[in-house]
């Protein structure tokens, strides 16, 4: 645009060289324009309040003004000014050198000047205004290339499956917001079939929180090979961090060891939230004094001990679920949360009961705050029995198990034919009833499909995992998506009426059915993952029909 | 794209009732084919529309969606839906997904043409 009207100008007086030439000043805050050497005009410079009264075109020489500008006007060379004004604002000004002919400027010339500056005025607002928003959409396509980066740091170190362990039953849940925080969670498997939870959140977001976030995780995993006990951990890894930590970083985290046999769980914790304990009597805090990693060095870190008996479990969180807000500013809050964990009786899951009161507190429109992660550890009820499907993760109660088969189909419409195929191929041996074996396919079936069309979207490049795990008394088929898509919803019972009178789509049928072909089902969420379980009872007189 | 794996084939049984046989897959694929022999079973404004199952090798949660749509058409043209030929398992999605009670199910073609003719 400056070129352009150097030219055009050059043209009009006849020169063929520029001798000094004409310029344009940007007033300062606009974006810069190429490539042309020019000054800026500070906007406090009393050259921009004089602009705005004086209009057209002014000899420099009679601006009496203490202006840095007109002195800059003057040291080079310029004789007549034309302020470029649109709308107010001072755009920049058109500067002439002396005329070639050594004569004053004409008012012909001036009357000229004036009329290019009001036309070239507009078309170098729209120009500025289409670079500025060139610039800024170049900036948001930056940010959410780093947003990309982080997600994916994130969740490929994020535990791709839960521990299976016979008596207990973990579930994790993990959503990042939209700025990815740097929430973490690690599942350690230790020798004597020990395992080792870490929950952590380093502070700050994005890309340097993703990357502080895999060192801590990758220190925490080789110190916790090094040392049995969990204060000895943290020291060890505060103590590797903090020399590289950046400044005004640092990691909150918690880090326990279950023993499984005994349900003795020792923990540790570096300033991260505190995690409750639920029996069938109280909510107990599980306190451990300490200060987060990396802040400084030569820490101490407490360590304390609980014993999970059966029915008991504790839950691990981050504070993207205690501080999130919901639209009259108020927070989510430690006390509720502990109300919550204390009026939670079973039925869906904690996390599942906590997500639906979240998703209640804060209204549909959410923007979500921070990361949620959400981590239980479960003993089962040794009194319980069974058969009570109330009970999630039965499967995992059950000591032996052998893998009959796992395999992986593309997200491709009519897939789930193959699902049912192989599946019926597996089973063979088990002597399933023909009827159940058909409830089992058409279960099968239906959640590949959700799989497919609500995990993965319908992107073939994104596979549906199968796996078939049995044992002496239960089958389980276990359908993982890639989660991007919408969460599993409980299954609700469709209502026909409802359909048929055009008040409810006539679809929805998939999660009603499945819950109804089998014996037990339920949904395990693992940071990207969507999993349904499946569960049919071998032997006996079983009969899912039992549920008519 | 599913490709729809479904053969229909209409019947003209009496100016009351049609008979849609269906063979093969009833999932989201087979719409059109459903819906048009629909149409074509109700084009001589037959009273009844009989569905044979009895060519039926998978149907899914789609496809019970697409019954419902026939259904919706059909409570609009003030026609009745019934059902022969099921499986005990298919019998059992329409009692889970209360289908039955919309699509009344017969045992035999007979038996649902004479309660057709009997309307």
């Amino acid at each position: 645009m400056t070129t352009l009207i150097r030219n055009f100008w050059q043209s009009l007086i006849g020169q063929s060289k520029p001798a000094p030439q004409a310029t344009v000043m940007p007033v300062v805050q606009r974006p810069r324009l190429p490539p042309k050497p020019s000054h800026e005009i500070a906007p406090n410079d009393p050259l921009v309040a004089y602009f705005q009264n004086a209009r057209g075109s002014v000899e420099v020489d009679r601006i009496n003004l203490d202006s840095p500008a007109v002195r800059a006007l003057k040291a080079a060379g310029v004789r007549m000014t034309v302020p470029l004004v649109s709308q107010g604002d001072l755009l920049g000004l058109l500067n002439l050198g002396p005329r070639l002919s050594e004569q004053d400027y004409s008012s012909d010339d001036r009357g000229l000047l004036n009329n290019l500056a009001s036309q070239a005025a507009p078309a170098l607002r729209v120009a500025q205004l289409v670079r500025q928003q060139q610039l800024e959409l170049q900036a948001r396509e930056r940010l959410e290339q780093e947003l990309r980066v982080a997600r994916l740091i994130q969740q490929t170190l994020l535990p791709k499956e839960l521990p299976s362990l016979p008596g207990w039953h973990v579930s994790a849940y993990y959503r990042p917001a939209r700025a990815v925080g740097g929430d973490f969670y690690d599942f350690l498997y230790l020798p004597d079939g020990r395992l080792g939870l870490v929950v952590g959140d380093v502070t700050d977001k994005g890309v340097p929180a993703a990357l502080v976030m895999a060192t801590t995780r990758a220190i925490l995993r080789s110190a916790a090979q090094r040392w049995d006990a969990p204060g000895r951990v943290l020291e060890q890894a505060n103590d590797l961090l903090h020399p590289d930590i950046p400044p005004k970083m640092f990691v909150t985290c918690l880090y326990a060891i279950l023993d499984p046999q005994n349900g003795r769980l020792r923990y540790a914790n570096a300033g991260h939230d505190v995690p409750y304990c639920r029996s069938s009597s109280e909510v107990k805090e599980l306190r451990a004094t300490g200060m987060p990693l990396g802040l400084m060095p030569g820490m101490s870190y407490e360590e304390k001990e609980a014993i999970l008996a059966p029915g008991e479990s504790v839950l691990f969180y981050s504070d993207g679920l205690v501080e999130a807000h919901n639209p009259q500013r108020a927070m989510f809050s430690f006390p509720y949360l502990r109300t919550l964990v204390e009026r939670h009786t079973g039925g869906a899951t904690l996390i599942d009961f906590l997500l639906a009161e979240l998703a209640e507190f804060t209204g549909a429109n959410w923007e979500q705050e921070d990361d949620v992660t959400l981590v239980t550890l479960q003993r089962a009820d040794t009194g319980q029995a069974a058969t009570d499907s109330s009970q999630p993760g039965h499967a995992i109660r059950d000591k032996e198990w052998r893998t009959l088969a796992e395999f992986t189909l593309p997200s491709e419409a009519g897939n789930e034919r193959l699902a049912m195929k192989e599946v019926t191929a597996a089973v063979q041996d088990l002597g399933l009833p023909p009827a159940r074996l058909e409830r089992l396919k058409t279960a099968v079936a239906e959640a590949t499909m959700n799989a497919m069309e609500h995990g993965n979207q319908n992107r073939p490049e994104l596979p549906v995992g199968i796996q078939l795990l049995a044992s002496e008394t239960v089958l389980a088929v276990r359908v993982t998506d890639q989660g991007g898509g919408q969460p599993i919803p409980d299954p609700h019972a469709p209502d026909l009426e409802a359909k048929l009178a055009g008040l409810q789509s006539p679809r929805g049928w998939g999660l009603f059915l499945i819950e109804k072909m089998v014996d037990e089902m339920h949904v395990i969420r693992d940071g990207g993952h969507h999993t349904l379980e499946l569960i049919m009872y071998l032997g006996g007189d079983n009969n899912a029909s039992a549920k008519l | 794209m599913l490709q729809a794996k479904v053969i229909t084939n209409v019947r003209k049984m009496s100016d009351k009732a049609s008979i849609v046989d269906i063979h093969g897959e009833v999932n989201a694929a087979a719409e059109n084919s459903l819906m048009s022999a629909f149409n074509q079973a109700s084009a001589s404004h037959a009273r009844a529309v009989v569905l044979n199952f009895r060519g039926l090798e998978y149907m899914n949660s789609s496809g019970i969606g697409l019954l419902v749509t026939l259904l919706i058409r059909a409570n609009r043209q003030g026609q009745k839906v019934m059902a022969t030929g099921l499986s005990d398992h298919y019998r059992q999605i329409f009692e889970l997904t209360r289908l039955n009670e919309a699509i009344h199910i017969y045992d035999t073609e007979a038996q649902a043409l004479a309660a057709a003719n009997a309307m």
